[in-house]
Order: C-alpha cells, then structure tokens, then sequence
C-alpha cells in the first residue's frame, strides 16, 4: 500500500510540472497588453518617426541621405562602400544594397503607420484623438509611399498588417495607383491633423506639412493646378505667409541647418535628431542608440577624422559661382553649403589650406556639417535635424506650377523672395518660360544642394541625360535613362516575394 | 576525531583479517599465489579472482600479485575483469599460478553507452559509433571535440579557425536541418551545451549515437545525433596516480601571398589609370616605396601551448573515486591571443546493501583574450585587415594618440592590424559547474529505481577595454571605453527511471521507462561607460556615454519515456522506444510530439547454420531500425508577437527622448515540432579471428517541417528577425564505413583503421514551393554566394558563371544578343560571365548551381604501432568533392577597391599581357569583374596529415627504478601538411554560424589554423 501511495505522489508531482510549459517573455510586452492607452499609441507613433532617421534603413538616416544626393550631377561618392560607389556611378544593379535599405526602411515606416491605424480605434481614448492619432499615422504611411514611388515606381500596397503567411507576399501595384495611395493619405491626414503642437510635441506632423506633401506630390505628376490649390493654402501670391499658418523664409539662409534653429519657421516637417537615448549612434533599435544621426561623420573631411564620402562635384561648384550677390560677393547659399579655398575659409576651426583636396574636387560639403566644431565628435551623433520640406521649397515649387500652367508672371514674386533672401537682385522682366524654368532650375539646384533633390528634379524635366552627361560626375558614360531614372527592386525582396516582377528596365 | 576512529576501526580490521589469514594457513589450507598480466606482460590490478561455486574471492594488488586461499586444490578459478576474456583455470593442486588475461574481442564484449543505460555490442541495434579514452590521449588535441575529426564515419568535425580555445562544427550525418545542426552533448548524464571545456585526459569514452533509433531515448534534442560522454571512474582495488605533462610551439600554417608597397603601388596605378581616375598620391612611384610593411609578419608569431594534468583514481569493495585537475594555456598564433582552461573533477559512487549513489562534479573556468572584431572599418578583424591592409603604411606613429600608424588618404577604411589588437583588449571568462548526483535501488531482482538530479552553472564574464586611440584619419577614439557584461544560465534536471533487466531461459528482456524535467533560465547584465582617467579600467571611473542592460530567457522540456529491448538466445534482438515530449516553445496546442522508434539486430553468425562460415567470417550481424525524433532548436517564445520596447525618438522644441515601442516582427503561432524520420541499415562483420572488422550503415533521413526562420519580403516590413516556420524537408542519405585491421608480428603490435563516409543531402520542399534562401555573404559588402532550395543541396553555390576574359573589343562586340551587346561595360581586360538565362544581360537571374559545400565523401585512416616500448600514431584525414566561395579572395583579387591585393595581380590583362586568368585592373570595376561569380569558387578537397605522434613507454625495470609504474615520452605534431588546391588559410574552415553560410570562406574574420608541434610525459604510479 505504501509503495503504491508513494507512486501515487510521484506521478501526481510530474503531471503537475507541466505548467511550467507556460512560459512568457520577459523582456517584451504581449501584444494584449498593448494599444489600450493614449500612452500606448504615443510610443507607437514614436516608434514610426524614429524610422525615417534610423542609421542604415531610415531616409534621412545615414545611408540614404548619400543615395538621395549619389545619383546627382551634384555630387560624386568615393569609393569606400562599395555599393555606395556603384549606385552614384550608374553600377548598380539589384544586389547593390543601398536602394535595399530605403526600400525596407520606408516598409518598416509602413507597417509600423499600418499597425497604429488597426489599433488606434479599439483604444480607450476620445474620437477626437483617434483621428488625429490616424492621421498622423497616414500622414508617416504617405510619406514612406511617396520616397518608394520616387525612387521606385511600382512598388507593393500595404494598407493593413499582414495577418497570416500569404498576405506576406504583395504583388506590385502600378505607379499610378502608388500615388494614388500617397494623395489619398495625404488627404485624409491634412483634414485631421492639427497646425501646430504644444512646445513638448513640436516636430509631428502638422496639417501644413500634409498640404506641403500633398502639393509635391501633385507636382510630381504633373498635376499643376492641384498642386497649386495647395501651395496657395500655405503662401500668398507675393510669397508672404497665408494665415492661417505661419510658415516664412528665415531672413538668413544659413540657420535652417543649424541645430540651434531646430523647428524654425520656415520648416514645415524635419527629422528630430538629437544626441539623447543611449550613446551609440550606430547602434540597432534599443536602449544604447543615440538619437542623433551619422551623417555628419560621413561626409566630414579625413583631416578631422570623418570618412570624407560625399564631394561636390566641380560642376556644382561652379554653378554657386553663376550669379554674384548685389554687394558683389558669391551667393551666401554657396558659403553656408561648401567651403573651398576663398580668402579667410576656416573649416572645422582651421584654414581651409590645411585641407586636402581630392579626387579633382574643387570644394568640400559644408551644410548639415558641424564645421563650427573641430571635428565631428567620436560616434558623430549630429543634433541638426534634416530639414524634410522647407518654405523655400513651397515657393518654388508654387512658383514652377504657375509657369507650367503658363502664368510665368505670377511666379516672378515667388522666385524673387529666394532671390532676395540670398541677396540676389530681382528678376529682369520679361523672361520667356525657358528663361524663367532655367532660372528656376539653377534656383533649386543651389537652394536644396545637399537636400536630396536634384536627381528627382532633374527627372521630373526630362534633363537627366543632358545634365549629367555634361557634368563632370564620375561614372557618367555609363548613365543609361531607362535603367538609371529609377532603382531596380532589391534582389532580396524579388528572392522572398514570388508575387514581384523586376522593374521592366532591369 | 571522527577520521582518527575510522582509521583506528580499519587498523583493527586489517588486524583480525592478515590474523585470520595466519589461523587459517595455520590450518593447512591451499594459498594460491601468482601474478596476473595483460597480453603485454604489464600487471593487471584489481583483477576478480574467485574459486567458481564458492564465495572465496580476491583482487589482484597493483603489482598484478595475488593470493587466495583456496581451501580446496580441485576447484577453479574464475578470473574476471572488464575488458578481458574470463579465464577459467582448474587449480590441479597447485600452489602458484601466473594467469595472463586476453582481452575481449573489442567488438564482442565491448560495453556501449547507450543513454540511460549500456548495452554490450553484441546487442546493439542501432548506429552507435565509440571512441575509446586511448584514442583521445594519444591525439594531444586540446579540445575533445576536435579529437572527433575523421575518427568516426558519418561525423564530420570542421574545425572554426585557428582562435585559441575556438569550438568547432560538428555535424552528424550531414546538414538535416535547416536551423541548428549541433548535437546533442550529455556528459555523465547531464546535457551540456558544449564540451570545449573538458579535459580530453578526463574522457573514458564518447559514444556517438548517430540513427533515430539509438538516439531516440534522448528524443526532442536528438534529432542532429547525440554525443555521450562518459569521463574516467576508479576501478576497484586500484589506487593510482596519473600525470600527463605536455608542452609545444604552435605556428601558422600558411599565410597568404599578398603584395608588397613596390608591388602593391604598381597594381593600383594600373587600376586607377585604367579608370582614367588620378593616382594615388603615395603610390606615384612604385620602385621607391620598398617592401613596406609586411602586415601579416606583424601579427602572427610562434606561441607556446602548455597542458597539465593530475589525476588520482582508485576505488575499494564498495566505492570507487576518481580525481583530476588541469590546466591548459595556449596562446594564439595571433598576437595577444590567448585561452586558458582550469578544470577539476571528481566522480565517485559508492554502494550499501541495495542502494548505490554516485555523482559527478565539473567544474572547470575558461579565460579567453580574443582577438578585436576591429575598429568598425572594412578590414575585418586583424587577419582580415592584415590581409588587405596597404603595406605602404607604418606600423607605429609616436606621435599619434596610442602610438599607432595607420590608413589615410582617398582609401578604404582599413584599420591597422597590429593597432587594433593592442588597443582593444576583449576578455572572456566562462567558470562552468556541471553537477550530476544519482541514487539507485533495487527494489527486486532485476528492478532498479535511479534518480538522477543535474544542475549546471555557466557564469560568464565579457569585459572589453579601449584604449584612447587616433590610428590614421579613420579610426578615432578619444575616450577609454569599458564594457563589462555579465551572464548567467541554470539549468537544472530531474530525472526518474525505473529499469528492470531479466533472462528467462533464452529470453531476455530489459525494459526502461522514465520522466525528464528539464528547466533553464539564462540572464545577462551588461553595462558600459566611456572617459575612464588612463590606466583606471572600472566602470565607476567613467563619466560618457553611460549605457547599461538586462535580458533574460528562460524554457522548460518534459519528458515521458519508455525503452523495451528483447533479446532471444543471443540471436535476435528487437529494440522499441516511444517518448512524448513538451516544449515551451511552442504554443499551447503544438507543445507535445510523440516519438516512437524500432529496431532488429540478427546475429547471424550464431544460427547453427552459419557454422560452416565461422572458419572465414567469426561474426555477422545484421541491423534495421526506423524512428522519428523531434526537433525544438529555435529560439525561445516566438510563437507569439511581441511589442519590442526603446523603439525610440525625438520630439519637443527641447529635442528631448520619446520613448517607442511597437511590434517589429512577425510570429508563426501555430509552430510545431520538426521531425526527423532515419532508416538505418547496418552491419557489423569480423574477419580471421576478428583480426578484420567491418561496420557498415546505409541510412536516409528525413527531416520534415524544418524549423526555419524563412526570409519574408522586406515589403512586410519587418526590421525584426524573420518569423520561424514549418519550412520545408530535407532528406539526407548516406553509406558508413569503418574498417579495422589488428594484429600482431613478432613483437609488433599494429592496428590500422579506415573510415569512410558518403552523405547526399537535398532539399525536398521548402516554403511555398519555389521558396528561395539565399546565404553566405562572402565579403564585407559582397552579394550572397548560396542558396537553398528545393531540388538542390543545402546551401548550394548559386553564381554566376565566368568564361574567361574578352582579350579584343572585337570579341565583346561579338558577345551579343538581338544585336545588343550582353556586356556593354566591358573592355579587352574584362570578365566574359555567361548569360545563363539568355535575356541579354548579365545579372543575378543568371545565376545558376555550380557546387555543394558538402564533400563527395571523406575520409579518415589511422595508423598505430607499438614495438617493444616504442609506439607511433599516425592520422590522415580529408575530404573530397565539396567546394569553398573563397571571399577575401574576392577582396584581394578584386582591384576594385583601394586596398592590398594579391600577388597574383600583378598578372593582371594588359594588352602586352593576354596569356593570363587575372583580368585587367580597374578602380571603378565597370564591367564588374569583382562581383560574386565562380570566379572565387574553388576546389575544396583537402588530405591532411592531422597527426603523428611518436611515443616510448619504459621497461618495467627501468619504470620501477624509478619508482613509478609507468613512463611515457612522446613527440607529437599537429596538422603537419595538407595538400589542397584552396587558395585560403584552411580548407576545413568551416563558418560557424548559418548553415547557409557553410563553405563560404569569410575570411573578412578569418582566423587561420595552426600547425602544431609537442612533447609530452606521461606518468602513472
């Protein structure tokens, strides 16, 4: 009897050992625990910002900063990161990883918007912020949209977070129907959002940063008269603010890529970065990143121990030099954006002749660098948000739909308050639309040099092949239009997606 | 006061028993005395010898000698001791008999570990193959696993480099799964996550159970094989004392032919001319810059490798012990790396009425100083940059902080080598406890109840110092940095069995059935700060960029079993095992699989019918088994999606830290276990009096719904892990064969073994059907260089094909499709690849299957001698048929970067010089001659002369003079040579890691192997 009990207890203690089957991750929480508060939607939303500034993937992370300008006839990228190199020299091809990294940063972006738009309204907090916390989500999925359709034309849709294995594998949807998805969302976001934030929740997205997109994107397609029914919300025909908002040309050029002028006036959406969090500025999503950006340390000169990788070419150096102020000096855009052997150039608190000049390249990258500083600090965490639409670009932009709807005479005040501002004189009257577009092009050209523009400019009017044909960026011969204009889609999305064909031209 | 009663109390015992003695000699009776020895002539302690009917016994002493009193001169002596043959010898009334014993015929009488028991191998059912303690001495490997390589067929053991203290790759019967391929290592009982730690002097066998059937006992973690390891107990009646003393110098086998400044500054002004891009400025006139610095010479050196052990063993009536230390220290071909390995052991039982306790205690601490994965550049670690840094740079700059030179100018980012390994300082220590107590009763003939409680303790102990450093214009660190992390995992097991062994007339059964609860809890605390005052290393000294951490895991496994053998007059045998198991990492509904195997073994030499054979075959047995074992490898709670927190961001005009949080990656929440199904085949045979023995297996394994985390689109979105999945099947099928030949001339003792093994292994399905894998990143940048999919080996090369070199324009202009030219980049000089889908362009859908990275075959031939005190060993292993992705070649030979290159470059196409394989050198690379290709895929057949080793062991005589039982010197080398065609450091430098990646050289991090020379003693008294 004993024996028996005795074999009793045993088999009842082992059957009992197995709820500890159950175990929980400790370090995480469950997905059911989650999205019930504002709090939870907050962090959710903190979670899609940081995306865009994240170091390799984000797109105004360090890498994709350098693939915005690489292609350009702007700039020239050495040699040392291999892809890198190839894309800025029209050597790329599938595998280069690069354009792998803008396409997986802006679907993380994605999934991330999607996951804060299913969840938000089963939370526990008012309608009213429901739609506002939707609308900045759709606001972040528009943008991610937009940089794809860019750079890539027909990409996959995702609206809604995968729920099993086969809605893993998205087939491409048109370009068309890629921008129709950036407007609708650009839509939807400009009627909730609101214009502007309290001081502890500045740099999210307003209801003018959604106008702002929304007319680009207009622009993009060719679209002049929606685009200009946005741009004129923002800006009055003479380029001064439109009330309600406030958005303004600051009166010198040179504070927009200043840190100490974060959030300024004419900023319509930047990318906060800033040396807080953790200390690694290339360290993965966790708790040791800096939130600072790499960027700076990039593109710094090896003199101060940066990796000297993107140089303007001569021909951008050049164009700063095509026009002199009213005072007789070079345009103040070309002081705040390179530094090259001019009488008293100080860079990194040196003269400028202690610096070599590589490559056959005539100046080096000044703007977004820290120069004031002697070097770019050890782990290069920059603090000086990338500036994701400006007043400026609204203006020209406004400006270039009024040409192109023939109304050149109604630009003329709009150039002319970019002008101005670099104290250039106004335009002569009287300028033909070729005249004019030109001027407008050298305008940008300058104006946005390091702000990732000028390729997509450049497409947009058809001038890719001219413009870099003539330039003297390395690589140029072999610049193929039906193969260059657009990025190929990455080799690791085509070996996981059975749904995706290769863009035609690859 | 306690120790000094025992001691009285034995004195008394010793008293009344030699008084006895003398009463009863007084008497009359017969004492018979003698001596017992091996075959060899040495003494044989602790030998049973006993008078057959009667309860009269004794052991013989440790000088072999014994004396029995008999009583009655017309019985017999039984003489017994395990390993030897049982002699029976009748007394005949004589007062002195010397008895030398034979040893069993090792196949025969040979005891198998067989989990949760042993078994004799006559009874064996399943692939169970063994390596016996002699094997692993002799070899002066300092890792046991490494004694593993090519001694036993079907186990394939790549070393991972040459790093001091490194593991290695062990696969059993080839890739089965997809995720982790790693054996399953119980020592004494207790399962272990790696056996690097132990000493190979502490190993009395390793047992290694390679079918389902053999292994399935160990059922959810035995899918990849199981490696049991059984350390040295005392023997009864012997008290003994072991020294084992070696010493050697280690030095680099090979090193690669890289160029020199002269050579190197001729290579890249071509490169840059043929892009029309300036020269560099230091590389304007090749004959001036010399030799340069040699970087490899800088970093590699001759290290010593010293290795201690003492052990004492022994055992009484009812106890045996066993006691050892040891400690190992090698320094690594590679300056300032170095391994340091303490250990201690003692396993004892003991045994009263009907009770027997034993334990096992481990304990051992592992120091590592590794060498710097580098500074963050693209040189790798320093055999990596070593390899590719530009030989024009100086070595040392007093000016600098940190005194070190380094790259500057328009160039890669390449750290210096020897900079790097002195300015950061990683260490790792590991102390592990791994402790194994039983208790064991009897309740009734034949019927045993075990508990068995394990616990190990791994306590690990990471700690990175930098000091402040400016190495040329890339590398800048102002501020010291400390890491220090600390780890700890648990794991605890409880276990309880009950076994019942009985023979009824010609039937024989022994029946197991048991309960395994096995728990394990991991934990880390890391923190780090940088600004430390120089020469203060403590984290409390720092002041910037403070960061610290915590995570923590912890899994539970259950199981039920049960294990039936019968065996019928020693002919049949018949083996069934069912286990059911749960694992924590599934979901609720998928945490218990059911795992059922069977076996048959015929003896067919010992069927009447089979005596007229016996004058040419002593033994035939024939096995078949089948089972299926399950597979829970994959990491912990992924069944279910998790919201990652410090997702972070910025915000506010004061740019202050916004907390994030979200789910980054997916999960497969109905996950379940991956089976693995194995047929084994088998045969063992014995040849003229067993001189010839042959085993053979035939098996084919089949792992189904392969646990894998798949790569998803980088549509989805996922910035996490890829989420695991059900993948796929992979089926392996394989031939064993090891073939031993003994004997004996005059006083020349030889043993020579064989082994061979085939494995084919393919993937059956994977995914969605045309589910592609790609792996192997070969380089720091470079595109992948395997696949895995359906139809094709694991981890195949998948690459573009090359055929030769375009030596005209008029030859590229002739390369067209539809009148387009295919590779409208090239120039004379240029790579010509194939255009494998013929759509008119060169690129990755052109890629196509050019070879596997699993061998044709290997394998393994051994050699031993011993004549009169002399002994050698000899061991040659290799493989045949596999091929290596060589990626530091394709670094080195690629000319496309600003980095050093190999010497065969200066071959490099002009057009004075067409006759060659090495394509013009171009910075800008147009035509892409760089890119991953077959261009890089080498042969990676290897025959190596693994050992020798030449040993002399002194007469007796001499021995005793000397007062000790036994001497032994002995000269022993390591990887003396290897003939290959490979081009890398080590063809049998595996990757650890994926095993997607296998057989892609990543020599970005490579760390070559050593050749090794020593000399050793070793002592016994």
């Amino acid at each position: 009897m004993k024996r028996i009990a005795y074999i009793l207890i045993l088999v009842l203690s082992l059957v009992g050992c197995e709820s500890s089957l159950d175990q929980v991750n400790p370090n995480v929480v469950t997905q059911e625990n989650f999205w019930k508060t504002e709090n939870d939607v907050l962090t959710g939303l903190a979670a899609t910002y940081k995306y865009l500034k994240q170091t390799t993937n984000g797109y105004w992370g360090y890498r994709v900063v350098q693939l915005q300008s690489g292609r350009g006839d702007d700039f020239f990228i050495r040699n040392d990161n291999r892809d890198m190199y190839q894309l800025s020299t029209f050597t790329n091809s599938p595998t280069t990883s690069i354009p792998g990294y803008l396409f997986t940063g802006a679907y993380t972006g994605i999934f991330r918007a999607n996951q804060v738009i299913e969840n938000v309204p089963n939370a526990e907090i008012s309608e009213e912020l429901k739609r506002q916390f939707i609308a900045e989500a759709k606001f972040l999925r528009a943008l991610n949209y937009y940089h794809l359709v860019i750079n890539f034309g027909a990409v996959p849709i995702h609206t809604s977070v995968p729920k099993s294995r086969e809605e893993y594998f998205a087939a491409q949807s048109s370009e068309e129907e890629v921008w129709a998805q950036v407007i609708s969302d650009f839509e939807e976001a400009k009627a909730d959002l609101p214009r502007s934030y309290p001081p502890e929740w500045v740099g999210r997205a307003t209801q003018g940063a959604a106008i702002g997109y929304l007319g680009k994107a207009y622009v993009y397609q060719s679209k002049w008269p929606e685009a200009e029914n946005e741009f004129k919300l923002l800006a009055q025909p003479n380029g001064q603010p439109m009330a309600p908002y406030t958005y303004d040309l600051l009166a010198d050029y040179e504070q927009n890529f200043l840190k100490e002028y974060d959030n300024n006036v004419e900023s319509l959406f930047e990318i906060q970065v800033q040396n807080v969090g953790g200390a690694d500025g290339w360290a993965a999503e966790n708790a040791n990143e800096s939130q600072g950006v790499v960027i700076a340390y990039g593109n710094a000169p090896a003199e101060v121990g940066g990796w000297f990788q993107m140089h303007p070419t001569n021909k951008m150096f050049n164009e700063f030099q095509k026009e002199k102020t009213v005072d007789g000096d070079f345009d103040p855009r070309m002081y705040a954006s390179i530094v090259w052997d001019y009488p008293g150039a100080m860079f990194y608190n040196r003269p400028f002749s202690e610096f070599e000049l590589v490559f056959g390249k005539q100046s080096k990258v000044r703007k977004y660098q820290n120069w004031r500083n002697n070097n770019e600090g050890i782990d290069g965490s920059s603090e000086i948000n990338e500036k994701a639409l400006r007043y400026a670009d609204v203006l020209l932009l406004y400006a270039e739909a009024l040409i192109m709807q023939d109304r050149e005479n109604e630009a003329y005040p709009l150039i002319d308050r970019i002008r101005n501002r670099a104290k250039l004189a106004n335009l002569p009257t009287g300028l033909n639309r070729d005249e004019l577009m030109a001027e407008l092009r050298h305008q940008r050209m300058v104006e946005f040099f390091r702000e990732g523009q000028r390729f997509y400019d450049l497409r947009r009017w058809g001038l890719l092949e001219q413009e870099i044909a003539n330039s003297d960026k390395e690589g140029r011969e072999y610049f193929n239009l039906a193969r260059h204009a657009y990025f190929p889609i990455p080799q690791n999305e085509l070996n996981t997606n059975p749904n995706i064909d290769q863009n035609p031209n690859w | 006061m306690q120790n000094q009663k025992i001691r009285k109390s034995r004195y008394l015992w010793l008293f009344l028993l030699v008084a006895g003695m003398f009463i009863r000699v007084h008497a009359q009776d017969l004492v018979v005395r003698g001596k017992i020895t091996d075959n060899n002539g040495e003494p044989l302690s602790g030998v049973t010898i006993a008078v057959e009917g009667t309860s009269i016994s004794t052991a013989s002493a440790e000088d072999g000698n014994y004396s029995l009193n008999v009583k009655d001169g017309n019985g017999t002596l039984s003489v017994t001791y395990i390993g030897y043959q049982t002699a029976k010898i009748p007394i005949s009334n004589r007062t002195t008999i010397d008895i030398t014993m034979e040893p069993e015929s090792e196949e025969l009488g040979e005891v198998v570990v067989v989990g949760y028991g042993t078994q004799t191998r006559r009874n064996l059912t399943g692939a169970i193959a063994s390596i016996k303690a002699d094997d692993i001495v002799t070899e002066g490997a300092n890792t046991v696993e490494k004694s593993l390589q090519g001694r036993i067929p079907g186990v394939q053991v790549e070393s991972a480099g040459g790093n001091p203290g490194s593991g290695v790759r062990i696969l059993i019967r080839g890739t089965g799964s997809l995720g982790n391929n790693t054996p399953l290592y119980i020592v004494d009982g207790v399962q272990v996550d790696n056996i690097n730690n132990l000493s190979p002097s502490d190993i009395a066998s390793m047992d290694i159970l390679k079918d389902a059937s053999a292994a399935a006992i160990y059922g959810s973690r035995a899918a990849n094989g199981v490696v049991l390891i059984t350390t040295k107990s005392g023997r009864k009646g012997e008290n003994k004392i072991d020294v084992d003393v070696y010493t050697g110098i280690q030095d680099i086998g090979k090193q690669l032919d890289v160029l020199d400044a002269s050579g190197w500054a001729t290579v890249n002004n071509m490169a840059h001319d043929n892009a029309g891009q300036e020269r560099l400025s230091f590389a304007q006139n090749p004959e001036s810059l010399g030799k340069g610095t040699d970087w490899q010479n800088e970093i590699y050196r001759i290290a010593p490798i010293q290795n201690y052990a003492l052990g004492a063993s022994g055992g009484g009536e009812s106890y045996t012990y066993s006691l050892s230390g040891g400690y190992l220290s090698q320094d690594g071909i590679m300056d300032k790396t170095t391994y340091d390995r303490w250990n201690l052991r003692l396993k004892s039982d003991f045994t009263k009425g009907r009770v027997k306790v034993g334990e096992t205690v481990i304990l051992t601490k592992e120091y590592w100083r590794n060498a710097s994965g580098g500074f963050g550049g693209q040189g790798g670690n320093p055999a990596g940059s070593a390899a590719k840094m530009i030989p024009v740079f100086n070595v040392y700059d007093p000016t600098a902080v940190g005194g070190y030179g380094g790259a500057y100018g328009p160039i890669v980012n390449i750290e210096n080598p020897v900079a790097v390994l002195n300015l950061e300082d990683p260490e790792e220590n590991m102390t592990k406890a791994v402790i194994n107590a039983y208790a064991e009763v009897s309740i009734i003939e034949g019927l045993k109840y075990k508990l068995n409680l394990g616990y190990t303790n791994m306590a690990g102990y990471d700690y990175t110092y930098t000091y402040p450093y400016q190495v040329g214009t890339f590398f800048t660190n102002l501020d010291a940095d400390l890491y220090e992390g600390r780890s700890e995992t648990n794991t605890s097991l409880l276990e309880h069995t009950l076994t019942y062994d009985k023979a009824f007339g010609n039937h024989n059964i022994q029946a197991l059935a048991g309960y395994t609860y096995q728990n394990s809890n991991y934990r880390i605390l890391t923190g780090s700060k940088s600004g430390m005052p120089q020469g203060i290393k403590v984290l409390d000294a720092g002041t910037l960029n403070i960061a610290s951490g915590s995570n923590a895991l912890e899994n539970t496994l259950i199981s039920y079993f049960g294990r039936l053998v019968y065996s019928y007059d020693n002919r049949y045998v018949l083996t069934g095992i069912l286990r059911r198991d749960g694992s924590s990492r599934f979901g609720k509904s998928n945490r218990f699989g059911n795992f059922p195997s069977i076996a048959a073994a015929w003896n067919i030499s010992n069927e009447a019918f089979f005596d007229p054979l016996l004058a040419y075959i002593d033994q035939a047995k024939l096995r078949v088994s089948y089972g299926i074992l399950g597979s829970q490898e994959f990491d912990d709670y992924r069944y279910n999606p998790a919201i990652y927190l410090n997702i972070n961001s910025v915000i506010g005009q004061d740019q202050h830290l916004w907390p994030g949080a979200i789910q980054t990656a997916f999960a497969t929440p109905d996950i379940k276990w991956e089976t693995s199904k194995t047929l084994n085949i088998g045969a063992d045979l014995g040849f003229f009096d067993q001189k010839l023995q042959l085993v053979a297996d035939y098996f084919i394994k089949k792992n189904s719904d392969v646990i894998l985390q798949v790569p998803i689109p980088l549509s989805t979105g996922a910035s996490g892990d890829s989420p695991y999945i059900n993948a796929g099947q992979i089926s392996n099928r394989g031939l064993e064969l090891s073939l031993s030949y003994t004997n004996s001339v005059n006083d020349l003792d030889y043993q020579l073994t064989g082994t061979f093994s085939t494995v084919k292994n393919e993937v059956d399905q994977l995914g969605t059907g045309s589910q592609q894998i790609f792996g192997g990143q070969p380089t720091h940048h470079g595109a992948s260089a395997t696949l895995t999919q359906a139809g094709l080996p694991v981890g195949a090369f998948y690459l573009i094909k090359t055929d030769g070199i375009f030596d005209s324009q008029e030859e590229i202009d002739a390369y067209v499709k539809d009148g387009q030219r295919i590779q409208p980049n090239a120039q004379p000089g240029d790579i010509r690849f194939v255009d494998h889908n013929n759509d008119g362009q060169i690129d990755e859908n052109d890629r196509q299957y050019l070879g596997s990275p699993t061998p044709d075959f290997t394998v393994g031939v051994g050699g031993n001698l011993a004549w009169k005190g002399f002994d050698m060993n000899l061991f040659i292993q290799g493989t045949q048929g596999n091929k290596i992705y060589n990626g530091l070649r394709q670094d080195l030979e690629g000319m496309n970067l600003d980095v050093n290159y190999s010497r065969s470059t200066l071959s490099a196409w002009t057009p004075e010089n067409r006759n060659t394989a090495m394509p013009r050198a171009v910075i800008n690379d147009p035509n892409q001659n760089a890119r991953t290709s077959d261009r890089f895929l080498e042969n990676g057949s290897y025959l190596r002369l693994k050992t020798v080793q030449i040993g002399y062991t002194f007469s007796d005589a001499l021995a005793q003079s000397l007062k000790v039982n036994r001497v032994r010197f002995y000269l022993s080398a390591d990887n003396v040579f290897t003939i290959t065609d490979y081009k890398g450091y080590n063809p049998d430098l595996g990757r650890v890691g994926s095993i997607l990646d296998r057989g892609v050289d990543f020599g970005h991090v490579a760390y070559p192997l050593a050749k090794t020379f020593m000399a050793g003693v070793q002592l016994s008294f």
